[in-house]
């Protein structure tokens, strides 16, 4: 079963074509990786995904709901990682995600398990602003799968991690759907099952798949 | 309830990072009293028309103020690109606006503990009960707009620009009601019950818009 499916999605800036006439199906537990240089719409067609902007034209369904009108609804299935952490520098890691933990409803013990999972355990009550940039990301990370979610949308989640960092990402994307935009050609076949090439906000060839390596 | 657990959650963030930090409200109050200084020198005011002008200094003060610190109350969470995290999650807009509103509110009424006092001490004018509740009920109802015109200029370059030019004309209707109960309170003739219900009105009225029309700003 698709849990995205878009069709001839566009998504124009003014007389700018960000996004164009994209289709594209996701199946349950799929992971896609998005590919392409800088500009070719991988964050824009991401946001759309992660319903955080309207495609202009085209439709968008997610879980069988329209992405747009259900967004809150859908917004309690997907984790987001932007391409900027959003963290709030002035409060603890625990801080930042207990303060999600109060807008997804979400018990607060699970703050401590996500910690450990993502490797923050040991600095959990530090500022994220004294968090190396790496750190800041893992936080991100540990904020988007704060309310398990079943559709993870990673815009470039790499930035900054480490090797560690790339089998977190793993970890998290193991029994979940995924979209994950990415330079990295071989962090996108170790991930993967497919890959979407972009470029001039349009799709590249025929989305390949791959053979996961695990 | 969850959207108070919401709006409260939002709130406590805002004051524990502003506690943390301490950005907004000592660089406010300092701005209230140089006011203060500044109106002190620059008004020829003596014990027959100190009640008349102080309550003018006072309204001025806590509009620029309430501008400075509405306006922070966005403007923070776009630099930091927090607030699109917080808007992708399933909470609604208005508690998450309701929260921002109160945090912003509660920071100028720090703001107002030291304006009162200092204003009694430079214009020898007395902070009667009526001065503070109609300070306190025209903080809830320029909080509500404020933070309002806030979020919608936050995404715009010349936002400390366009914050005043959009707010001041709404909040002018807060400054006529409660800039005669303030003048009541500090002994000038009249009745200041009908200014206050005005206010209290106000506040019912921008409260219950400005978290109607929260959804649409914060989203679209």
């Amino acid at each position: 079963m698709s849990v995205v499916v878009a069709d001839r999605m566009t998504q124009r800036f003014g007389a700018e074509v960000a996004i164009d006439n994209i289709d594209l199906a996701i199946d349950a537990g799929e992971h896609l990786a998005v590919l392409g240089e800088n500009g070719a719409g991988k964050t824009t067609l991401l946001r759309i995904l992660a319903t955080a902007a309207r495609p202009t034209e085209g439709t968008l369904q997610m879980f069988g709901l329209d992405a747009w009108h259900e967004r809150r609804r859908l917004r309690a299935r997907i984790g987001f990682v932007a391409h900027e952490p959003g963290l709030y520098p002035a409060l603890s890691a625990t801080e930042n995600l207990e303060f999600f933990c109060a807008l997804q409803d979400v018990p607060r013990p699970r703050v401590n398990e996500i910690l450990d999972l993502v490797g923050l355990a040991g600095v959990a009550r530090r500022p994220a602003r004294f968090l190396s940039r790496g750190m800041q990301q893992r936080l991100a990370i540990a904020r988007a799968v704060l309310h398990d979610p079943r559709l993870l949308i990673l815009d470039e989640p790499d930035a900054s991690l480490d090797a560690e960092g790339a089998e977190l990402l793993k970890t998290i994307m193991r029994s979940r759907t995924a979209v994950i935009a990415t330079h990295d050609h071989a962090l996108a076949n170790r991930l993967c099952h497919r890959t979407l090439v972009l470029r001039h906000g349009r799709v590249q060839g025929i989305p390949t798949r791959l053979r996961v390596v695990h | 309830m969850r959207t108070i657990v919401i709006a409260l959650a939002v709130a406590r963030k805002d004051l524990t990072s502003e506690w943390r930090t301490r950005e907004l409200v000592p660089a406010l109050a300092q701005f209230v009293v140089l006011a203060l200084v500044i109106a002190n020198f620059g008004f020829q005011f003596d014990s027959s028309n100190a009640n008349a002008i102080a309550p003018g200094v006072l309204w001025m003060a806590l509009v620029f103020a309430g501008l400075v610190a509405f306006g922070r109350a966005f403007a923070a969470e776009r630099e930091q690109s927090s607030l699109e995290a917080m808007l992708m999650t399933p909470a609604a807009p208005a508690a998450i606006f309701a929260g921002k509103a109160m945090a912003a509110a509660l920071l100028l009424i720090i703001c107002e503990a030291v304006l009162l006092p200092a204003l009694a001490l430079f214009f020898a004018v007395p902070v009667s009960f009526e001065v503070v509740l109609a300070v306190l009920l025209a903080t809830v109802g320029m909080a509500a707009l404020g933070c309002l015109f806030a979020a919608m200029v936050a995404r715009i370059r010349a936002r400390e620009l366009l914050l005043p030019l959009l707010t001041l004309p709404l909040w002018i209707p807060f400054i006529i009601a409660g800039g005669h109960a303030v003048q009541v309170g500090m002994g000038a003739n009249g009745s200041s019950e009908q200014a206050l219900a005005l206010l209290f009105d106000f506040d019912i009225l921008f409260v219950v818009l400005t978290s109607l029309a929260a959804r649409f700003v914060l989203e679209d």
